[in-house]
C-alpha cells in the first residue's frame, strides 16, 4: 500500500480527536442522532428537489413548476443537514471513508448532481418557470430531472453500501 | 413468543437474509429508497399544508400519491424481509413499536389531509386555520418514524442470532 500523496489520514484523525468529534460520535447516542439527522435531511431533499424532478418528468401534472420550486430552499437546508452530519461521520473514521469504493462513488454522484444543477439553472430554469401548470417542460429539462433523481438514488444506494466495504478494502486510484 | 421467533430464525429465508453476503445490504438499500420516496412525498404534501409553496394548488399534490405507494411497497416488502431476518431483535424493541405508531399516524393524517382539505382546495375555498397544525403534526410524525427507525440498531436488547 503506497502512501497517499493527497490526504493525510493521520492528520484528519488527529483533527477529529482534537476537536472532540471522535468522542461525541462514539458516545452512546452520538452516532444514531447524526444518522437520523442525515436521513431526515435526505427526506427533505427528496420532498423538495426529488418531487420537483418528478414533476418535471411528468408526475403530478397540474402542479405549476414555478410554485413547486419554492420548496427547493428546504432541499438545500436538508442537503446542509446531510453535509454537516456527513462531515462528523467522516472525521470520526476518515480512513474508512476515503478508501471506500462506496463512499467514493457516493461523492461522485454528489458532484454529478452539482454539475447537473448548475446546468439546470444555466439552461433550463427559465423555460421551466415559464411553463404552464399542465405543461411538460422541454426535453432538456426532463433529462436534467432524470439525471438529478438518478444521482440521489445513487447517493442513497452508495451510502447504504459504505458499511459493506469495511477495511481491509482499500481503494485509492490517486495513490 | 420466543420459541416462535426462534422458529422463524431457523427458516431458510431468515438464515439467507442474515448470512448471504449481499442479501442484507440489498434489502437495506431498497428499504432506504422506499422510505425516501414515501417520506419525501408525504413531507412535500405536509410542507404545502403548513403554508409553504402556497402558489401550488394543494389538491394537485395528489399526483405524488403513486410515488408514495411505490415507496411504501418497497419499504414494506424489504421491511418484512428484515423482520424475517431478525424477528426477536425487532419485535422485542419498544422503539420498533414507536416507529410504527409514528409512521401509521403520519399516513393516516395524510389521508385526512386528502379527504378533508383536498376538496376544499379543489373548490378554491380557504383552508381552515387548524390545517396548518395538521400538516405540522404529520411532518413531525414522519420525522419521528424515520428517527425511531434509525435508532433500531442501537436500542435492541434481545438478540438470539447474529
Amino acid at each position: 500500500m503506497r502512501p497517499d500523496p493527497i490526504f493525510d489520514v493521520a492528520a484528519l484523525e488527529r483533527f477529529g480527536i482534537d476537536t472532540g468529534i471522535f468522542a461525541v460520535m462514539n458516545s452512546k447516542w452520538g452516532w444514531p442522532i447524526c444518522e437520523s439527522i442525515h436521513f431526515l435531511g435526505l427526506c427533505l431533499l427528496m420532498a423538495s428537489v426529488g418531487m420537483f424532478d418528478l414533476r418535471m418528468m411528468g408526475v403530478a401534472r397540474g402542479l405549476p413548476m414555478s410554485a413547486l420550486h419554492r420548496l427547493v430552499p428546504f432541499g438545500v437546508a436538508g442537503w446542509l443537514m446531510c453535509v454537516a452530519t456527513g462531515f462528523l461521520f467522516f472525521m470520526t473514521a476518515p480512513g474508512q471513508y476515503l478508501y471506500n469504493p462506496a463512499f467514493q462513488t457516493k461523492m461522485t454522484f454528489m458532484g454529478l448532481a452539482g454539475v447537473n444543477m448548475a446546468l439546470f439553472y444555466a439552461s433550463a430554469a427559465s423555460a421551466v418557470h415559464a411553463a404552464g401548470p399542465e405543461d411538460l417542460p422541454p426535453l432538456r429539462a426532463r433529462l436534467i430531472a432524470l439525471v438529478s433523481l438518478g444521482c440521489w438514488v445513487g447517493v442513497i444506494t452508495c451510502g447504504r453500501l459504505i458499511t459493506f466495504f469495511r477495511p481491509p478494502y482499500h481503494w485509492c486510484i490517486w495513490c | 413468543m420466543d420459541s416462535f421467533f426462534a422458529w422463524i430464525e431457523q427458516t431458510p429465508l431468515s438464515i439467507y437474509v442474515r448470512e448471504d453476503l449481499y442479501a442484507f445490504f440489498v434489502i437495506l438499500i431498497f428499504h432506504s429508497l422506499g422510505m425516501a420516496f414515501l417520506v419525501g412525498g408525504g413531507a412535500a404534501i405536509c410542507l404545502r399544508v403548513v403554508g409553504l409553496a402556497s402558489g401550488a394548488p394543494l389538491q394537485k399534490f395528489r399526483g405524488f400519491f403513486p410515488v408514495m405507494w411505490v415507496g411504501l411497497t418497497l419499504a414494506v416488502i424489504s421491511g418484512v424481509l428484515l423482520l424475517i431476518g431478525y424477528p426477536a431483535k425487532a419485535l422485542t424493541n419498544p422503539v420498533f413499536a414507536l416507529k410504527f405508531a409514528c409512521l401509521i399516524s403520519a399516513g393516516l393524517l395524510v389521508r385526512e389531509i386528502a379527504r378533508r382539505l383536498f376538496p376544499l382546495a379543489e373548490r378554491g375555498e380557504e383552508l381552515p386555520s387548524w390545517s396548518r397544525w395538521l400538516g405540522l403534526a404529520a411532518l413531525l410524525l414522519w420525522a419521528g418514524g424515520v428517527t425511531a427507525g434509525k435508532f433500531l440498531p442501537y436500542t435492541h436488547h434481545i438478540l438470539m442470532v447474529s
